[in-house]
């Protein structure tokens, strides 16, 4: 056992320069996700938007010998579940399970949806509401992968970037009454 | 007249802030910026080298280097052996104690820079999986990285440099530093010299699969013969010469394995010495087809040069029976090639091979043969598709440039996703096989194909022959790259999800606040997908559709391809030479995309609609009755009258005066004096002006904009008229000049015709990243998720009827 962790971690050190980002429009190796708090609802949404392409390839790397990710709503959705496995997510301290929601390809992206209701204001804490956050999707595919998280909505959104392996963060949503 | 005055004291209100910072320059009062400031300050001065209008100066040169290689390749080892002579010619106006070689085979050394930095830090560090709680993903290591792992502990990579002598047989004194060598001369090569040694190397070919390189082999395990088959790319094969340039004298650069390369150009023969029964593709014309090509071949190659569509070479049946057979003995193929700045190469036995002929009358090349290279995994797609992108690339991409500046254009299909070098690509996607063993492919496998041949084709365009480094400047060939394959994608199909490259795709990368500016060394860059192919075309389909327009700007995109073509250059000559021959001044464009991290969002905050006063009493002051009578009724007053209160003078109905019949609009004698002094106090041009405006009674809207995104922008205005009536208006970036904030227009309609909507951006064609904002009035814009929860998926391309159709079932063990 101890060998194989040994094994493991020397791996890891040994690992490195795979997924060098060949001079081609195919693997760009991003994830960037959205984190905002969507004030009509009251729900926390999280949409991730991966290249069409590194979603297939992860498909085909995984197994799965012929994925369709622009045909195919199943290879859509099992990457879709793929990616929301990837996604670690916390929030006010509890590990959150957010749902779901679907998936679409808009251009040449896949965007993939899933939402969790966002906890009531509990007494203290104000409009703040803490997140903890990992995106891991696709770093156990390339080395190289690096993500984004783009905590909170509008245009000057707070940006964590993942690689693989890092270490969860931390980020604060804020409520904001509804501007309508 | 009062709206004049409203909008300059709109216009002298406005707050700003903000500092400036420029060279040599600052705001040492309040926070102006100025968006608009000329960028000469940050390029580099022009010379004789290079001039102020980008292009290359009465002085520009560059050196030449010419290779003689012999290569044998053992099949069996997966190890290549070979040796050259180098001819260097200095024509730079330096004299020269040293030259350097790039070693880049030396990235996959246990202790290579890249390796080591790779491990312990810096962009691609590892580290231990963390754990967020429970139910989550167990922590592992991927199969990938176990795989590169095993490789690397397995083999000894990177080059084996032999005997580094001159021509006479002396050994020449040589350093190896990491992926680069330093080879003293004997005596320093004066400008306008040449000088020639030799090299001997080996290497042991990296497993592409495995490693991740930009070559290497891949095995076929499952072929008929036994051990299966192998495809061989060889690419960065040989030291190759580092640059020697006017701007940065020797390039040497550590190769760690992301910034690709930039080479001299040369002139190249190369002989490779093969198992018997491979094909070769490679950089360069066939020297020698009698001696490795059949009959029949050559008179199929023959044929390609006038076909109208791709004709086999090497047919399907002849690559299956090779797959089976044996090697017998080895061959030589001998390829030539002029001018190119690289040279790679392909080799397997399991090659299919079509060609076309491309004509272009006039040309150097007047026939290009575009020709592919595959094997049996490649399949229909292959066929179909591969040959055919090919000649669609050189038809796009010479409209924009010049004519394809060499006579093969190749595609082949091998383990590496994606690569370009001279006359020769290397494209990933294929097939999949199924249990009953027929291949079938997705959509995005097709598109995947035909995207991938025409970017890396495209690649032979730039910076195969306009030689920008992309090691220091990555946007240069791939920017560049990447917005023409996606006009050349649109014209191929423009129903298929190719865009990543136009704005609005990249909205949710420009509003990261974390992210470097386009003008970051490669190495340096997060996400150099978004940041070096995504931005810069982004900026270029923003530039050619939206800013100068599309005859100008192919007109200046032309000219840089033409002034640089088989010439090495930078950023400014290409931001100098658009300028210039656009005619439009774009260092705000250049300064803000290339050299900030600001993102698009101009929001459309008010819309202030006036009326001319005609000074006339007896129609301004009942106008301003009417008006005061559209006014909502106190809501006190209202709920008086429910409450049924008394009022007074309901109740006292005989005591009434002059102010029961008159309110306070009504026109007495004096204002009507008041207006006749107006008239006549008026001179005679002021007279004609207002009586004009008073007969026209226009519709005057002033529209207040703020700048929330940090990038200026043309405004673009979609504008919606009471009368259902539409308009496009599109108010160049200029605006911003004097405050990069707030600005506020003036738009002027006949009456009759009234705004009723107007929207910024309408045909979201600037990636403005917040359109909520962009309506007025006001609209509630659905969040994503929202918006799809309201309609289904808006994929509605079809299934992956090819497979389903036929009822066949994935074969998920074989490739």
């Amino acid at each position: 056992m101890l060998l194989r962790r040994l094994l493991l971690a020397l791996a890891l050190v040994l690992a490195p320069l795979a997924g060098i980002t060949a001079a081609l429009a195919h693997q760009q190796k991003i994830a960037i996700s959205t984190v905002s708090l969507n004030p009509r609802n009251g729900m926390i949404e999280i949409a991730h938007q991966v290249p069409v392409h590194d979603a297939e390839h992860a498909l085909r790397v995984q197994g799965i010998a012929s994925p369709d990710i622009i045909s195919s709503a199943k290879s859509r959705e099992d990457f879709a579940g793929y990616v929301t496995r990837r996604f670690l997510f916390e929030v006010n301290g509890k590990l959150a399970d957010p749902a779901y929601v679907g998936s679409e390809i808009i251009g040449g992206s896949l965007w993939v949806y899933q939402e969790v209701p966002a906890p009531a204001p509990a007494p203290g804490q104000g409009a703040r509401i803490a997140l903890r956050f990992d995106s891991q999707i696709l770093t156990d595919v390339w080395a190289r992968q690096e993500n984004r998280v783009n905590i909170g909505g509008g245009t000057h959104p707070e940006t964590f970037i993942f690689k693989a392996g890092d270490a969860p963060r931390e980020a604060v949503l804020t409520r904001q009454p509804p501007e309508l | 007249m009062r709206f004049v005055l409203f909008v300059a004291a709109m216009l002298l209100a406005l707050p700003v802030h903000a500092p400036l910072s420029a060279q040599g320059v600052q705001q040492t009062k309040g926070s102006f910026e100025d968006k608009f400031r000329q960028l000469d300050e940050v390029l580099p001065d022009a010379n004789t080298y290079r001039t102020a209008s980008g292009a290359p100066g009465h002085a520009y040169w560059q050196q030449k280097v010419d290779y003689k290689i012999t290569a044998e390749l053992d099949e069996t080892r997966r190890r290549l052996t070979a040796r050259a002579t180098v001819r260097y010619t200095n024509n730079s106006p330096d004299a020269l104690p040293w030259l350097w070689m790039q070693l880049d085979q030396n990235i996959f050394k246990k202790d290579s820079m890249a390796e080591l930095t790779d491990a312990f830090g810096g962009a691609g560090r590892r580290g231990p999986k963390v754990q967020l709680g429970a139910g989550a993903e167990p922590t592992k290591l991927s199969m990938e990285e176990l795989r590169r792992q095993q490789a690397m502990a397995d083999n000894v990579y990177g080059y084996d440099i032999g005997a580094v002598k001159t021509l006479a047989g002396a050994d020449l004194s040589h350093t190896i530093v990491g992926t680069l060598m330093r080879v003293d001369l004997p005596e320093p090569l004066a400008p306008g010299a040449t000088t020639e040694f030799t090299i001997e190397w080996a290497f042991n070919i990296v497993e592409e699969d495995a490693i991740n390189a930009r070559s290497g082999y891949e095995n076929f395990p499952d072929d008929p013969k036994k051990g299966g088959n192998d495809i061989f790319l060889l690419a960065q094969w040989f030291p190759r010469m580092v640059v020697y340039s006017d701007y940065e004298g020797w390039h040497n650069k550590e190769f760690l394995g992301r910034g690709e390369f930039t080479l001299e150009f040369g002139d190249y023969e190369v002989a490779m010495t093969v198992p018997g029964d491979h094909v070769v593709a490679s950089t360069g014309v066939l020297q020698n087809p009698d001696a490795v090509l059949t009959a029949a071949q050559r008179q199929r190659l023959e044929t390609a040069k006038t076909a109208a569509a791709p004709v086999m070479i090497v047919t399907q049946a002849e690559a299956a029976a090779a797959e089976a057979g044996s090697p017998k003995g080895t061959k030589t193929w001998k390829f030539n090639a002029a001018n190119v700045r690289d040279f790679a190469w392909a080799s397997s036995r399991k090659f299919m091979w079509d060609a076309q002929g491309v004509k272009q009358p006039g040309a150097e090349n007047e026939t290009v043969l575009a020709m592919s290279f595959w094997p049996k995994e490649g399949g229909e797609l292959w066929r179909k598709y591969s040959t055919a992108s090919v000649v669609h690339t050189l038809k796009v991409y010479s409209r924009f440039s010049f004519d394809y500046p060499y006579p093969t254009a190749q595609s082949v299909n091998g383990p590496v996703g994606g690569m370009e070098y001279p006359m020769i690509t290397f494209n990933g996607p294929r097939t999949n096989l199924n249990k009953d063993g027929s291949r079938t492919y997705s959509l995005a496998s097709k598109m995947g194909l035909v995207g991938v041949v025409i970017h890396e084709v495209g690649h032979i365009y730039f910076p195969m022959t306009v030689n920008s480094d992309e090691r220091q400047w990555t946007w240069m060939d791939e920017g560049l790259n990447s917005f023409l394959d996606s006009v050349a994608g649109y014209e191929w199909d423009p129903e298929m999800p190719w865009t990543r490259s136009v704005p609005r795709d990249l909205v949710s990368y420009m509003i990261s606040n974390d992210q470097q500016p386009i003008m970051t060394q490669s190495d340096s860059i997060t996400n150099l997908g978004s940041n070096a192919y995504g931005k810069p075309a982004a900026a270029l389909h923003l530039l050619r559709d939206t800013i100068i327009g599309r005859e100008r700007f192919d007109f200046a995109f032309k000219e840089y391809a033409r002034r640089w073509k088989f010439k090495r250059p930078t950023p400014a000559d290409f931001f100098r030479t658009m300028e210039e021959a656009s005619g439009t001044d774009l260092d705000w464009f250049w300064r803000g995309w290339f050299y900030t991290t600001d993102h698009v969002d101009i929001a459309l905050d008010s819309i202030y609609r006036l009326k001319v006063d005609s000074k006339n009493p007896d129609i301004d002051l009942p106008r301003r009755r009417r008006e005061r009578d559209e006014e909502p009724d106190l809501v006190g007053v209202g709920l008086n009258k429910q409450q049924g209160l008394p009022i007074w003078v309901l109740e006292n109905p005989g005591v009434t005066d002059f102010y029961d019949k008159n309110d306070e609009f009504t026109v007495t004698p004096k204002d009507r004096k008041g207006y006749t002094d107006f008239l006549e106090g008026l001179q005679s041009w002021e007279r004609a002006a207002f009586d004009r405006a008073v007969r026209e009674d226009a519709n005057y809207y002033v529209l207040n904009f703020t700048n929330k995104g940090g990038l200026v922008m043309p405004i673009i205005l979609g504008l919606t008229f009471k009368d259902g009536s539409t308009e496009k208006l599109k108010i160049p970036a200029e605006i911003w000049r004097r405050n990069a904030k707030e600005v506020a227009k003036l738009l002027v309609y006949p009456k009759g015709k009234e705004l009723v909507q107007v929207m910024v951006d309408p045909d979201w064609e600037t990636g403005d990243a917040d359109l909520e904002n962009n309506h007025y009035p006001r609209r509630i814009i659905p969040s994503r998720i929202e918006a799809f929860k309201d309609e289904a998926s808006k994929s509605r391309t079809s299934r992956d009827l090819m497979g389903e159709a036929a009822g066949a079932e994935p074969d998920k063990k074989k490739k």
